[in-house]
């Protein structure tokens, strides 16, 4: 038989298979390490991966609900409301620890209420999750009164200021949040059924899975991770802001399209998210090292998001020629 | 061998307006394929996904080793031991073929945790059963080629330890050698006493694989024979034979001179080969073939949708250059698509725009567009076509198949389109709506338009054209006049059992 699958050797398959988004983000600390002689040392790069814990959460929720063909607008708004929640349910007087778990259980209500919608409605994920995001936001504002909100606790100071090997807690945290999400996408069955989803809908629906209850999965494990990013911003902001996590959706998607998922058949994974992080990372720290006024930053940064990804799929389409 | 594991008395399955299985009888013997055969929307799939359980009857009974079954959904089929390998894979791409062969099954370690190892194994073991062990159970389907894919699926429907296993047309998308691996894994199933049903309209193959053969017409069930108790051609009559006279109307016309023409055309996958036709005046040509033959690609080449490697394509004598839909469209083509709901209509516009869609550059050249005009342009054309509907208002999809066919139509003729090709242009459309599009069809051809008809069903290929062309693996394999043809020849060159070079 001449049907022989493409098996290239091991180490071959494994330069191929680093996304074209890491060349990216080295080309960019070299030329920022030009401009900046401190770049490379352990204190920036402590710093870079400290900047990116918040985002990093948000962009593993939206892979994940990428992966199965959706997009969830309404991470950043649950992200904002979860650093509010967690300030104004401590200045009722809640201990930090039951505070944190209500925090939790209602954005992980919102994902989930965005889940059953899009899954037993078929109504598509973009405008479910924009009208979600919308009434987030304004229960965040309603709560706070427009303003940032704020409350003493010696909690913040321990999870942003323990360190351990060189990292503050709330990196370690977020690694450990990323072997959840690895244990959960690759070896469960709910893993399977994320990427069956994009995948293949049909298929599931075939081997007898009912596919409102993954579609739930999705979006209520969004919640979680979004509540972990508030809760983490919290103790570095020390304070309640109804809209810090503005615009993090978009960021998050682009980290994931940059990190190879794509929106179509299930296709990506959760490693190449944290390169795409990274890289935006990288560029916001670098920008301020440059000392770019912050006014250009948005506008800069989004033409080198934009360029990135243009760059990354035309390497892709090169090579699968 | 001739222990019988399945029978169906009377099946009887209705779809909105059509009678897709007509108290159908069927039965299955251990270790035997039997093969359904039948025209495009004789129910030979239907047939299948009711016994597959993904179908549930309206009337009938299902007995599995003389004990009456309810099937209500394909996982119940599965528990019973019926598994399918389907036409179109149901396969995940970015899951690895143990993980896709075991979906929803997946094995479980201590923790609760996917076992893979376990299932990886199991996934080899099975591979190897069919001897595919060449195909790595950690790479991803995507990776793999079409036939692994299929041998992936079978592994997958043979995973549930089946006694009875459904192909539906197997062979539609592999190449020759590969159908003759996946033959020679049907013959090793048979042996281990599966039974076997084989949907197909590939005849060509029946002779390789298969034990008798059950032909469906219109939903009804023609016969059941032994292999060897028929010639090829008394299939095709089974297939094929029924009234044509009052279904078709054509009368002749006296119009001359060629309209369009086309020179060893070829495409760049390699479905379309070397294909030189003509279209005249005044004419309807049918060209025959059958699915995956290759038409709708030179459709699509004429068109200018996909470019040609190969070949030249000639409009009134001109040749086209810089070959598009938009040049064409202004040459006065026009094309009837075979999935008129994705790729003909708006089907969430009204009538009146859908008519208008192509044309509202003719009709307002000055860019601001008259609603009363336009309106008025719409209503003339449901005039005369006689498109059932209310008013023009109306959104498509609220029309029947037949008025929506008639309002594509409508959209190419009041673009001044004089050349039209209709690709399958009765799919999915009943019998009376069927008679109505094809006196439209001699209508336009007594005004002097020429159609090219591309279809799959005999009678209204051999109702309707002046002349046919036979097309045949990207080839056309035959070409004859009206007064030359008859169904039993036309059959046998789609097939391939006639003059063509696979003579089974």
């Amino acid at each position: 038989m001449a049907l022989k699958s493409g098996k290239p050797a091991k180490a071959v398959r494994f330069v191929k298979d680093i996304p074209p988004v890491l060349w990216i983000v080295a080309a960019m600390m070299i030329v920022f390490s030009v401009f900046s002689p401190s770049y490379f040392e352990f204190s920036n790069i402590q710093n870079i991966v400290v900047q990116s814990v918040p985002l990093m959460l948000v962009a593993f929720a939206q892979t994940m609900v990428i992966l199965t063909e959706g997009v969830d607008l309404s991470l950043g708004s649950q992200v904002s409301l979860a650093t509010v929640l967690w300030v104004w349910f401590m200045q009722m007087g809640m201990p930090f620890y039951a505070a944190a778990l209500l925090t939790v259980m209602c954005t992980v209500l919102f994902g989930a209420i965005n889940g059953f919608i899009i899954g037993k409605w078929r109504v598509p994920p973009f405008i479910i999750t924009l009208g979600m995001q919308n009434i987030l936001y304004s229960v965040a504002l309603l709560i706070t009164k427009g303003a940032s909100i704020y409350y003493a606790n010696k909690i913040f100071q321990v999870i942003s200021g323990t360190m351990i090997l060189g990292f503050p807690l709330i990196v370690w945290i977020t690694v450990l949040m990323f072997a959840v999400v690895w244990v959960i996408l690759y070896h469960t069955r709910m893993g399977a059924r994320v990427f069956g989803l994009g995948g293949n809908a049909e298929a599931l629906v075939l081997a007898g899975v009912n596919v409102v209850k993954p579609t739930v999965f999705v979006y209520a494990f969004a919640g979680l991770l979004t509540a972990m990013s508030g809760l983490l911003t919290t103790c570095r902001l020390e304070s309640g802001q109804p809209i810090v996590g503005q615009g993090w959706e978009f960021q998050a998607v682009a980290a994931t399209l940059l990190g190879g998922t794509s929106f179509k058949e299930g296709k990506g994974g959760i490693g190449g998210t944290i390169l795409g992080v990274l890289l935006i990372t990288i560029l916001k720290n670098g920008l301020n090292l440059v000392h770019l006024p912050s006014i250009y930053l948005n506008a800069i940064m989004g033409t080198i998001i934009l360029a990135a990804i243009v760059i990354d799929s035309t390497i892709r389409r090169m090579k699968q020629n | 061998m001739s222990e019988t594991i399945l029978t169906a008395n009377g099946i009887t399955k209705l779809f909105p307006g059509v009678t897709a299985l007509d108290n159908v009888d069927f039965d299955l013997k251990k270790g035997e394929v039997h093969i359904l055969v039948g025209e495009n929307g004789a129910g030979k799939s239907t047939l299948a996904k009711v016994l597959l359980g993904a179908y549930i009857p309206e009337g009938g009974e299902i007995k599995l080793e003389g004990q009456p079954v309810s099937l209500k959904s394909a996982k119940d089929g599965l528990a019973h031991g019926i598994a399918a390998v389907y036409q179109e894979f149901t396969l995940v791409p970015y899951l690895n073929v143990s993980q896709n062969i075991f979906l929803n099954r997946e094995p479980k370690n201590k923790v609760g945790l996917v076992d893979h190892k376990k299932m990886e194994k199991d996934a080899a073991e099975l591979l190897k059963s069919l001897n595919c062990d060449y195909i790595d159970v950690k790479a991803y389907v995507k990776t793999l080629s079409v036939a692994e894919q299929q041998m992936v699926e079978i592994a997958k429907a043979l995973s549930f330890k089946p006694k009875i296993l459904v192909f539906d047309e197997p062979t539609a998308t592999l190449s020759e050698r590969e159908v003759e691996s996946l033959f020679e894994r049907i013959h090793k199933l048979k042996k281990d006493g599966i039974g076997i049903i084989y949907v197909s309209h590939r005849m060509q193959e029946f002779h390789y694989i298969g034990d008798r053969i059950t032909v469906l017409r219109d939903g009804k069930k023609i016969g059941t024979v032994g292999i060897n108790e028929v010639s090829d051609s008394g299939l095709v009559s089974m297939m094929v034979g029924r009234d044509i006279s009052q279904v078709f109307k054509r009368t002749p016309n006296q119009y001359k001179g060629e309209v369009l023409r086309t020179e060893g055309l070829c495409d760049k996958a390699g479905r379309v080969k070397d294909i030189s036709i003509v279209l005249n005046k005044g004419e309807i040509v049918g060209l025959a073939g059958l699915v995956g033959a290759g038409r709708t690609e030179f459709a699509r080449l004429i068109f200018g949708i996909d470019s040609a490697s190969k070949g030249k394509i000639y409009v009134n004598g001109e040749e086209i250059h810089s070959h598009s839909p938009v040049t064409v469209v202004k040459k006065g083509l026009g094309m009837v698509c075979e999935d008129r709901k994705r790729h003909g209509l708006a089907l969430k516009d009204s009538v009146a725009w859908n008519i208008m869609a192509v044309s509202l550059k003719k009709h307002f050249p000055k860019h601001i567009i008259s609603q009363k005009k336009m309106i008025k342009i719409a209503e003339e054309y449901k005039e005369k076509l006689r498109i059932a509907t209310p008013d023009v208002y109306r959104e498509c999809r609220f029309l029947s198949g037949g008025n929506q066919q008639k309002v594509v139509l409508a959209k190419w003729l009041s673009a001044d389109a004089d050349i039209l090709i209709f690709d399958e242009p009765t799919r999915g459309i009943d019998v009376g709506a069927k008679m109505e599009i094809y006196a439209l069809m001699d209508e336009l051809t007594q005004q002097g338009k020429s159609i090219l008809m591309i279809s799959s069903e005999m009678p209204e290929i051999l109702g309707m054209s002046d002349r046919i062309y036979v097309m045949r693996e990207g080839r056309i394999v035959n070409e004859c006049a009206r007064s030359e043809f008859s169904a039993d020849d036309i059959g046998a060159y789609m097939l391939g059992i006639g003059g063509g070079k696979h003579g089974a």
